[in-house]
């Protein structure tokens, strides 16, 4: 598929490896400079439809994609939640600020994609991963930068292989429209979703001026600009713990040349662009507060999705840079859960003390106190293990596994 | 592990293109399935004997991904439903072959794991092998298995093809060693539709060595 060709949207392994616009550009010495954030001025207004019979071709296809999604039971249902980023990306929309939708689909994986018509799907593994609003509305600032810079449009007449795509399109959508997904457990590669997702790969030249434009979009809603940077940081750092841990290289899959698309350059780029845009003396406020509180409800949920999937290297990576902000009782105690799953020699001994760690902070949920008490009787600290599920069995009385706690009391 | 019934499923339309001849297959077509006849049956590597109420038909183990302590049955295809059999896991081992390099793993059964450790370890397989993105504990009881103290844990999961499925999982350690039983299915229908033969063959079930 010639969309091997390029990055797209904001795939954590892809953008990574879409990085490398300047550092390509430089090897061939064909003149590249960084795209400017100034130049980057939207190519849509306010209420865009389509005028050209390609596009909206495309308009129409994609209008059924969106039926697909909008009625995915994958979709997290949270009025509060959609509302709130649905005013996040009003802030940074541009003209096209009252055109978009936001889905939120509930797939433990870095990834966000703005689809051509103005919808825009961000899995719940990226707010995981957000430490603060500015965070999330600079992804969300730089998936709007596509749809005001056309980008879908742009590639796809750019492209040699139009006729491919339309095909893979259709295909898409026949897709979309109900045939049984494949799972191979790889999240890249969902059923439906990943075959959508894979039809939205966008050239580094058009991720850069994404990056541009969307540095230029945060700080004009008076967010700090170097809060995309940061993003990029964070997922380059996890990207390559996770790979230590199974002792290999960090992905470097979809890069065009296999040369060097280093995703620190995009990094490089990012920061000077932001600087660019900064404006000196000024406060910026990440609003932190605002958004936790809007992903409160979800935060344990989704965090629990992650370390469920035995990635210890990325949930330690996650855990403790959310720890950053300071530890709680929820961190900790998925902290003893990321050992416990490890399962390697002595990890019972560190994930006992995550859980027992976590259990002297006021807010440790219930499952901590199950845990705890549960390294506890494999301990033979019988007393304690007993004061523990006993604790546990009040905070949840109804919890699932009742029964099976109780028994464990009277034994 | 049935689990990876997305993965035999691409197999299975695979082995029918290039017209592959089966090995250990029934018979000289191309088949991934053996038929299971209603008597005293062996599964797994041997040590477990169960006596289904019906026919079945048992998937052929996948090399690389399948293990021999594991054994898949199904009746109206890996999607729609399955039983799965675990027969004496040794400690250390896992329910899957899976390389050192995965990044996602499912972790190890050591021996002194209590139950709940045992279905969390099932919850991760299905998180990382079949890209279930909801998992959701409905039960977990005490309930003796070949005449040891075991547990029954009740579950369901929406999975990446958007289908939600449901299951349930009877097991015990035995000298060590885990024995299990699991039926998972697609909850609309085949989960209630497949439910009694999973007791019947769960109350049939013996150890033999």
């Amino acid at each position: 598929m010639s969309g091997a060709e390029a990055g797209h949207g904001l795939d954590r392994r892809t953008l990574l490896a879409a990085g490398g616009v300047l550092a390509a550009a430089g090897a061939t010495g064909v003149a590249s400079a960084r795209v400017l954030p100034a130049a980057m001025v939207p190519l849509v207004g306010p209420g865009y439809r389509p005028v050209d019979a390609d596009e909206r071709g495309m308009w129409q296809q994609m209008a059924r994609v969106e039926e697909e999604i909008a009625g995915s039971n994958l979709v997290v249902q949270d009025p509060a939640l959609a509302k709130y980023m649905q005013g996040l990306i009003a802030k940074v929309g541009g003209p096209a600020a009252k055109d978009f939708r936001i889905y939120l689909v509930r797939i433990p994986d870095f990834n966000a994609v703005m689809f051509p018509t103005g919808f825009a799907v961000i899995f719940t593994g990226l707010l995981l991963r957000m430490r603060n609003e500015a965070q999330l509305t600079g992804v969300i600032a730089h998936e709007a930068a596509h749809f005001l810079r056309k980008h879908q449009i742009r590639q796809w007449r750019d492209t040699r292989t139009k006729t491919d795509l339309f095909a893979i399109l259709a295909m898409g959508a026949g897709v979309a429209g109900g045939a049984a997904g494949i799972n191979t457990g790889d999240l890249t590669q969902l059923g439906q979703f990943g075959t959508i997702l894979s039809l939205l790969r966008y050239n580094r030249v058009l991720e850069a001026e994404a990056d541009a434009m969307g540095v230029r979009l945060l700080a004009e809603a008076g967010y700090d600009p170097r809060a995309m940077a940061e993003t990029w940081e964070q997922l380059i750092a996890e990207e390559k713990l996770s790979a230590k841990y199974r002792r290999k290289r960090r992905r470097r899959d979809i890069s065009l040349f296999g040369t060097h698309p280093s995703p620190e350059s995009r990094m490089a780029d990012l920061r000077v662009s932001a600087a660019e845009v900064t404006r000196p003396g000024v406060f910026y406020d990440a609003r932190r507060a605002s958004y936790l509180a809007a992903i409160e409800k979800l935060r344990p949920t989704i965090l629990d999705d992650q370390i469920k999937l035995n990635d210890p290297g990325a949930s330690q990576y996650i855990v403790n840079t959310l720890a950053q902000d300071g530890w709680n009782g929820l961190l900790r105690f998925h902290e003893g859960e990321i050992y416990r799953l490890r399962n390697r020699v002595g990890d019972d001994i560190r994930a006992a003390q995550g859980y027992a760690a976590a259990v002297r902070y006021a807010d440790a949920p219930a499952d901590a106190w199950r845990w705890h008490g549960i390294m506890l009787s494999k301990a033979g600290r019988r007393e304690e293990a007993r004061a523990a599920l006993t604790r546990y069995l009040a905070m949840a009385p109804n919890a699932p596994d009742a029964a099976f706690v109780r028994q464990m009391l009277v034994s | 592990m049935k689990s990876v019934r997305g993965l035999s499923a691409a197999l299975a339309v695979l082995m029918l293109l290039p017209g592959c001849s089966s090995v250990g297959g029934g018979g000289f077509g191309i088949s991934n399935y053996t038929l299971i006849r209603a008597k005293e049956t062996s599964v797994g590597n041997g040590s477990l004997r169960v006596t289904p109420p019906r026919e079945w038909n048992r998937q052929r183990g996948q090399l690389f991904v399948d293990i021999r302590e594991v054994e898949d049955w199904t009746q109206n295809g890996p999607l729609l439903d399955g039983i799965s059999f675990v027969t004496g896991l040794k400690g250390g081992s896992t329910l899957v072959r899976q390389t050192r390099r995965d990044d996602r793993q499912v972790p190890k059964f050591r021996s002194n794991m209590t139950a709940p450790e045992v279905t969390a370890m099932l919850e991760s397989l299905f998180r990382v092998r079949l890209g279930t993105v909801d998992f959701r504990t409905l039960g977990l009881a005490p309930r003796p298995f070949l005449g040891q103290p075991g547990f029954q844990f009740d579950y369901e999961h929406l999975d990446s093809d958007e289908v939600w499925r449901r299951g349930r999982a009877v097991g015990a350690t035995v000298d060590g060693r885990l024995y299990l039983i699991l039926i998972d299915a697609a909850r609309a229908h085949y989960y209630d539709a497949t439910l009694s033969d999973f007791e019947a063959i769960t109350a049939s079930a013996r150890k033999v060595r």
